[in-house]
């Protein structure tokens, strides 16, 4: 069975090709669940077994059909790998940071075969376990992986997808149109911090949780600066804010920020459906870092370019457009994908994703307190900021590969982030 | 053109939120406040485009407070009143 891939799903395919070949580790993701009491370890393997076997799509690979079109290849359930589950017992009362150690550990190990796209850590640590679900972003992406939890063993998912060799001059016109805003966007180097070039690289994580009370305040500040349920414009502009003195302080000589935002393109009822693979498109987005001086400036630029870009549907474009791409094969899609901004993508990664696709309060019996993502990002440029949502408090992390930032550059970060989120009027 | 109604404009706003949610527009209530509906940052912007593409308003600059967008009911009566 075979299930065609996406220009989007090429994209992600053509990152992880670019991640494996910078560190040796893909493109994965790790949705992270923090459980009060111990999830039992031989039940969870027992669940797991029995549950991945329903879904054969999660050992498929991609292969190249004979119209040259991209697809997954799904194998026969009796070719399926067993569900591979790693545990980890720390002390009774590890500190958070051990923990996040740990979880950074699973994060940072590759697959161990082509056809693995799907493993769990189960760390222990006191009255509290976390369930961190690492996955290869081109099997699922971050609310795919939620919804993905949240099927019981009747759930009914949606594996098809045409393989789009039709309609070639919408897809040549939308082509046109995002090349367009490309090299508009490439007038000027983007803002960027230097790579290192070490090939063992891993990325490291750093996370800010709130709580629901914290959160309100955050959204009430949203509303009062940007608008009604503008929240996702706020969150980026004080990740740009936060990161801006960082920039400046390493003396970049760049003028613009250029900053791809994904957003989801299913509706909130088909996440359950459309559970597999990448439902997701982006903005691009361009800030002067002039811009970033002035808070008010650099949230009514937010505001404007997603508008802007939402009546001129980019999202939508760049979908299209992209299935152009996937003729390229993806050594050459990585190298063409770094022309246009003279070999930076970009100059941080930033998505904000509203509340979790997992929406019950328990798994496997377990109250969840709080769930969290921690994505390795695309290198290029090995940096990000991610928001997202569980029962109504906000989550944000940090993702930043070796050698990029020093201790004191991230811990100014976390510093700026606290303090903006902690809704401390800081206004120029 | 007839000037559309205020409870036309409404059925209108409803019939695109169920579009950009995926969802029946009978499970859409005009009273029920946007947020609570499942509209977030990304939807909201594509109903502002919508309502300036149908009714050639650009609410994004208006200066409307969150009471005036809070419902449909609450937004259908001011694009009528500024159509």
């Amino acid at each position: 069975m075979k299930r065609y891939l996406t220009g989007i799903d090429w994209i992600i395919h053509t990152i992880n090709h670019i991640n494996k070949k910078e560190t040796g580790v893909g493109n994965m993701f790790q949705v992270v669940l923090q459980l009060e009491g111990q999830l039992d370890e031989t039940t969870l393997q027992k669940s797991l077994n029995k549950f991945i076997k329903k879904f054969p799509v999660v050992n498929g690979r991609s292969m190249r059909d004979y119209n040259l079109a991209p697809y997954w290849k799904i194998y026969p359930k009796n070719k399926m790998l067993s569900s591979s589950i790693r545990t980890y017992r720390l002390d009774n009362n590890a500190t958070f940071s051990k923990v996040l150690f740990t979880l950074e550990q699973g994060i940072n190990m590759p697959f161990s075969s082509i056809r693995e796209h799907l493993v769990f850590h189960l760390i222990y640590a006191g009255k509290t376990s976390f369930l961190a679900v690492v996955f290869d972003h081109c099997l699922f992406d971050a609310r795919g992986a939620e919804a993905f939890l949240n099927m019981d063993y009747s759930h009914r998912i949606s594996l098809t997808e045409p393989a789009h060799l039709c309609k070639w001059k919408e897809k040549f016109e939308a082509g046109k149109r995002v090349n367009r805003k490309l090299v508009q966007l490439s007038k000027n180097r983007p803002m960027s911090l230097p790579l290192n070039s070490a090939s063992d690289r891993k990325f490291n994580f750093k996370i800010i949780s709130l709580d629901k009370r914290q959160t309100s305040a955050i959204i009430e500040t949203a509303y009062n600066k940007v608008g009604y349920l503008m929240l996702m414009p706020y969150a980026l502009a004080i990740s740009i804010r936060a990161l801006h003195s960082v920039f400046l302080k390493r003396g970049t000589h760049a003028s613009d920020y250029i900053i791809p935002v994904s957003i989801d393109t299913r509706s909130a009822e088909k996440v359950h459906q459309e559970v597999f693979f990448n439902h997701m498109s982006f903005f691009l987005l361009r800030v002067k870092a002039k811009e970033a001086d002035s808070f008010s400036v650099l949230l009514q630029s937010i505001k404007q370019q997603v508008y802007d870009q939402i009546k001129v549907d980019l999202p939508g474009d760049i979908e299209k457009a992209s299935l152009l791409m996937r003729i390229a094969p993806l050594p050459v899609l990585g190298y063409l994908m770094r022309l246009p901004l003279k070999g930076q993508i970009a100059s941080f990664c930033f998505s904000y994703i509203g509340e979790a696709a997992y929406t019950s309060p328990v798994f496997m019996g377990k109250k969840i307190h709080n769930i969290f993502h921690m994505p390795r990002v695309p290198i290029p440029p090995g940096l990000g900021i991610f928001f997202n949502r569980f029962q109504g408090k906000l989550n944000v992390v940090i993702s930043y590969l070796d050698g990029i930032l020093e201790k004191e550059e991230i811990d100014s970060i976390v510093q700026e982030l606290t303090l903006t989120l902690s809704c401390e009027e800081r206004e120029k | 053109m007839n000037k559309m109604t205020a409870a036309d404009i409404e059925k209108t706003l409803i019939q695109e939120v169920a579009t950009i949610l995926g969802v029946d527009s009978s499970a859409i209530s005009p009273n029920t406040p946007l947020h609570t509906l499942g509209i977030d940052s990304f939807s909201f912007v594509e109903l502002l485009v919508f309502i300036e593409k149908t009714f050639n308003l650009k609410l994004i600059e208006s200066g409307l407070t969150k009471e005036d967008f809070q419902t449909l009911h609450l937004l259908a009566s001011y694009i009528s009143r500024m159509n």
